[in-house]
């Protein structure tokens, strides 16, 4: 059928979520900066601004002395504190939840250490929810919650937020978001994104890659996860899989993975591959603490756990150069234990990425910690969970109010 | 960028007495990049710093800065400048607090008695600017502080002037892992603000996780300075342990191959 332009309500809701954006993204803005970032008349924001207060998600306020001659302009600010989102993180060894408000504020967070193991679905979905209904009872009563949405160290499906697989957590098709939102009880449904793609998302909007428009951004859990930004774009490909470096075959016959095949980034990078050559099987330090004693032990002049450095950074080097060759990203951010890898070994990455790759590529090639840190991915799934709001924030408001 | 470089050295010669420490020596630092500067111990990091620094005058060469031809004739021209060196042992006063140490000499006035409000302030904003966050209270003593957090507020100390160019000697030397990775990208972000960054350093993963240009000195002589996205790691270290590798490097005199 063919459609006639958009209508005035399509418009109007269009540009009340891109200026709520703005403010969310960029923080207080001005009503003259957000004249000339949107391209609308000054009335026109008048009258949004004016819908977007009354609806309670922002607020105007004169800015303090702008040392500029003449009247200065409103600035509008998000009402951070009175609207927020659930935002939750189920990492291989970390449960997190947080609240965060509009402009992207953890007003409030809980954190626990998961231990490994078989993954026990009513377990954790039961601490999240325990942990969620914690922070609920803390809010004022003129506050609301808009959204949730949690970032998982698997494969999530797109279209219905089912995990699909998480072979380093230990389960195959679950649906972890319709069981998260029962469990909460709060009539919202919980979305369900990648980790590393919900790191990416975070990175790209608030963290390191501000500004950039293409990254890719590595994350390492036990496993290694990736997201890319295409465009300004969390690339997804077909079903939502895309971005799934970890599992980018960078020695054929290598060391097996739990995915099923050999050789994959994440068999020859990650935390085991890391612990194996070092020789510390044994060892109880996980995550962190584990490429932390590593890194420190080869400071220390540790013969075998810098040639385990050594190993493991050159693979992730040549990992990252056929990244850098397909994708010409502007930045590379390595998050997660990565950020203790790459720093630890740096002069093999990037001795593989200098040799691995096209002079054209990697000229204005930029590589960077994460930002955000172990945040990303809490911070990524508050941005997913802010979605809709950003969407059309007076329907989802009043819906969320009444 | 293809700006021209904010410090440009060229020509530097130095002697201590009978002994010629550096050779017509030739460096340059860029705004908005980190230039890692190794060689082995004696190459003359040291000296070739404190030439910058103007606390040894060079014999001979010439220094620019900005384009212009400068005379550095001691410290405070290089301070006046915008260059601040932050050395090794970080030179802070154990028995003030943090606002105190970074004030250090260049105490703020307002009237007969220190504003110690403006001041106070300005040291937060500055710390505030660098995303340090390990800091909880500006009027600590420095002698209650870790060892990442004092080399934080020596290079925080270093910022606070409007610098442009910041040289650092061994930032990371006496640092545990956790508080390597917390230097290492506070110098990051040093440069990513805008400032050119000289970062003295023997561990090439600092070297190579950072940096955007390595100069490598060799025996007083400068043996390249090249992007570090166009070398190796055992490149560089033959720049500094041979002072040349394959093209790159001193040639032999006779200009015979290697």
């Amino acid at each position: 059928m063919m459609r006639a332009g958009p209508s005035q309500e399509e418009i109007r809701k269009h540009n009340l979520g891109t200026l709520l954006r703005h403010v969310h993204l960029g923080g207080p803005t001005s009503r003259a900066e957000l004249t000339s970032l949107m391209g609308l008349n000054r009335s026109t924001i008048m009258a949004l601004t004016a819908d977007l207060t009354a609806a309670g998600l922002v607020r105007e306020e004169l800015p303090k002395d702008t040392g500029k001659a003449g009247r200065p302009s409103l600035v509008v600010r998000p009402e951070s504190s009175r609207v927020y989102v659930l935002a939750f993180d189920v990492g291989v060894d970390r449960l997190a939840a947080a609240r965060v408000g509009l402009g992207g504020v953890i007003l409030d967070r809980r954190v626990a250490v998961r231990q490994r193991g078989s993954f026990d679905m009513a377990q954790v979905v039961g601490i999240l929810a325990g942990f969620a209904r914690q922070m609920l009872r803390k809010t004022r009563p003129d506050t609301v919650c808009v959204g949730a949405a949690a970032a998982f160290c698997g494969a999530v499906r797109k279209s219905d937020g089912v995990v699909r697989i998480g072979p380093n957590i230990g389960m195959e098709e679950t649906p972890f978001g319709e069981e998260l939102s029962g469990k909460l009880d709060l009539a919202l449904p919980v979305n369900v994104g990648n980790d590393a793609n919900l790191g990416a998302l975070a990175e790209h909007t608030r963290g390191i890659g501000q500004g950039c428009r293409d990254l890719v951004y590595l994350h390492g859990d036990v496993g290694i996860g990736g997201g890319i930004v295409v465009n300004g774009q969390l690339l997804g490909g077909f079903a939502g899989y895309g971005g799934e470096v970890g599992h980018m075959i960078v020695n054929p016959g290598g060391r097996p993975c739990g995915c099923g095949s050999r050789g994959c980034l994440e068999a020859e990078v990650g935390e085991r591959a890391l612990m194996d050559r070092a020789g510390r099987n044994g060892s109880d330090a996980v995550g962190r603490d584990c490429v932390r004693s590593v890194v420190d032990a080869a400071d220390r002049g540790d013969v075998v756990a810098q040639e385990a450095l050594h190993g493991v950074g050159n693979w992730l080097g040549l990992g990252v150069a056929n990244l850098v060759n397909i994708f010409n990203p502007e930045m590379v951010i390595f998050g997660g234990t990565l950020r203790e890898m790459y720093l630890g070994s740096a002069a093999q990455v990037r001795s593989q990425i200098n040799v691995g790759t096209l002079g054209a590529s990697r000229e204005n090639l930029r590589l960077r910690t994460s930002g955000l840190g172990d945040d990303a991915p809490l911070l990524g799934a508050a941005e997913l969970a802010f979605g809709q709001v950003l969407a059309d924030p007076l329907d989802v408001l009043s819906r969320h109010t009444s | 960028m293809s700006q021209g470089p904010v410090l440009e050295l060229r020509g530097i010669n130095k002697s201590f007495g009978a002994v010629q420490v550096l050779h017509d020596v030739a460096f340059s630092a860029y705004s908005g990049e980190v230039t890692a500067l190794v060689g082995d111990n004696g190459a003359g990091k040291s000296t070739l710093v404190k030439c910058i620094g103007g606390i040894h005058p060079s014999d001979t060469g010439e220094y620019f800065f900005e384009g212009e031809k400068v005379h550095v004739g001691g410290p405070r021209d290089a301070a006046a400048l915008g260059v601040e060196i932050v050395y090794q042992d970080l030179a802070l006063c154990d028995n003030l607090d943090i606002v105190q140490n970074m004030f250090l000499g260049r105490e703020r006035k307002s009237g007969l008695v220190l504003d110690e409000a403006s001041m106070e302030e300005m040291a937060a904003k500055t710390l505030d600017g660098l995303s340090v966050r390990t800091v909880t209270s500006l009027r600590q003593h420095v002698s209650s502080l870790s060892g990442g957090q004092r080399q934080t507020v020596a290079i925080a100390k270093a910022v606070l002037w409007n610098s442009k160019v910041v040289i650092l000697d061994e930032p990371t030397a006496a640092l545990g892992v956790a508080q390597t990775a917390q230097v290492l990208e506070l110098v990051r972000r040093l440069a990513d603000n805008g400032l050119a960054v000289v970062l003295i350093s023997h561990n090439m993963n600092d070297v190579f996780a950072v940096s955007d240009r390595v100069a490598a000195l060799y025996l007083g002589r400068m043996a390249a300075q090249v992007k570090t996205s166009e070398v190796t790691h055992s490149q560089v270290v033959e720049l500094i342990t041979a002072g040349r590798s394959g093209e790159l490097g001193i040639k032999n005199d006779n200009g015979a191959a290697a």
